[in-house]
This record gives structure tokens, sequence and C-alpha cells, in this order.
């Protein structure tokens, strides 16, 4: 349906999952609670892709984000935090520039979006096929494709490199 | 008010919430989860574009591909530092992260 297949009321329980669980991430005390907050934050996001009409984006994102990246940081977290048994100390004394400086954010951005004519020309959803992705990508974006894979070997070297054992350094 | 607004809106706020985190939290790997929520508000705001203003092209979804594959490398890149730190330092709070103070 061309005239934007806009769903409020699942656009309003979406945003209000990813926005609740994305609080969580910041709210939760215990770091593995943070962390199943943000896996339901990241599905949430899947769920806001696949309702703005972009399925291939959302099925990259539940397996990079949901898989791979939660997989890898409750990883980092069975290494680090849960081994030294402490809870994470909570907010620290920052608290009182960061929340009007986040609030200045806010502001900030809204102002700028209402003020651009961004919203005010096409409201006609377009429909960016998987078809018209991938062409894209192949065709137009071919350059950076390759580089970010030279990105992806750079950094998985450099993880390597960084995190194995001390005595192992020549 | 367009339906385009609305996605905006959702994206600055959890971008908002992110940086909130970002400058808040101690624990350097929930600093980390926060930087992925910045990252995932500014996918929504591209692939929300790209929805209803980008053309039938469909740029916005592939930069927010390639937004998702750098995250990938960077959370790696991240927390290989941050193991590397603990193995040193015992702790992954950054404000014991003071070597540096004199």
């Amino acid at each position: 349906m061309p005239g934007g297949d806009f769903h409020p009321w699942l656009f309003l329980f979406l945003a209000a999952w990813i926005l609740i669980c994305g609080l969580g991430v910041v709210a939760f005390k215990k770091i593995m609670y943070s962390a199943a907050s943000m896996v339901a934050c990241f599905l949430g996001v899947a769920f806001a892709y696949a309702l703005l009409n972009a399925p291939l984006v959302a099925i990259v994102q539940i397996l990079v984000y949901v898989g791979a990246i939660s997989i890898v940081i409750i990883f980092a977290i069975m290494l680090t935090e849960v081994q030294s048994g402490a809870y994470d100390l909570f907010f620290n004394r920052q608290v009182a520039f960061a929340a009007p400086l986040a609030v200045a954010v806010a502001a900030v951005l809204t102002g700028i979006m209402v003020t651009s004519d961004i919203g005010r020309i096409g409201d006609a959803a377009l429909n960016p096929s998987v078809k018209g992705v991938s062409l894209l990508l192949f065709k137009g974006y071919v350059f950076p494709f390759e580089l970010i894979s030279l990105v992806l070997v750079a950094a998985m070297i450099g993880a390597i490199v960084l995190a194995r054992k001390e005595e192992e350094k020549a | 008010m367009s339906a385009l607004y609305w996605w905006l809106t959702l994206a600055v706020l959890l971008f908002c919430i992110g940086a909130f985190g970002v400058l808040v939290r101690r624990n350097v790997i929930v600093v980390i989860m926060c930087l992925e929520l910045m990252l995932n508000a500014v996918n929504i705001a591209l692939v929300a574009i790209s929805n209803f203003r980008g053309g039938a092209l469909g740029a916005g979804e592939l930069f927010s591909l390639f937004i998702i594959t750098l995250a990938a490398a960077e959370v790696t890149v991240g927390l290989a530092i941050v193991i590397a730190n603990y193995r040193n330092r015992r702790t992954v709070q950054t404000d014991q992260y003071d070597e540096l103070k004199g």
C-alpha cells in the first residue's frame, strides 16, 4: 500500500518495547539483566525493521545483533565481571551532568528534525526491495563492500592479538 | 504529522538513552552495550528514511547494513581491549582505569 502502511498501535507497542528495554540496559544493576534487556531491545529493533518494509535488514539484525554480538558480550561478561563476583557500582557522580546533556541532545535533534523538511515531501512508502538493495550493494557500492571485508579481517586479527595471553608475546 | 516523524522520534529517544548510559555507567561492558543502542538508533533512522523517501534503490538500508557490520567489528575489538585490560587490572570499572593519574 503506497500511502505508507503505518500501523499506529503496532508502532506504539514496538516503540514502548524498544525504549523500555533500552532504559533497562541503562538502569539494571546486575550486568546480566542489562545484557538480557539489550537482547530484547535488539529483537524489538528487528521487528521495527520488519515493520518498515526492510526484511533484509531485519534478518541481518537478528543474525548479527541478537545472535553474534549478544553472545560476544555475554562471553565478555562471563570472562570478567561474573568471575570477580562484584556487582556493578551504579550511577557515578556524572549523572547530574549527563541527564541535562542527554535531554539537550534530544532537544537539539528534535529541533533539527522538526525544522527540516524531511517528513514534508514524501510520505509514500517506496519499498526498496531486497533486489534493489543487493543490486546497489554489488554494483554501485562494491568498493565499500570489499573495504568492509578488509575491516572485518583487521578487526578479527586485532582482537586475537589483543586478547591472547601475555606470556605468548615474543 | 507524518509517520516518518514518529520513527525519527523513536530513534532520537533511543539515541539519547544510549548516550545517557555511555555517560553515566561505570562498567565498561555496559558502556559498550549502550554504544550498540546508539548505533541501533541510527539504523532505525536510516531505515525509516529509506522506507519513506529514499527511493526504490534503498541506499539507507544498505548503509544500515554497513553500520551493522562495522558495529560487529567495533564490539569485537572493544571487548578484546576490555578483556586485555581486565587481565592487567582485574577490573572493568572505568573509574579504576587510572594508571595515567600522576
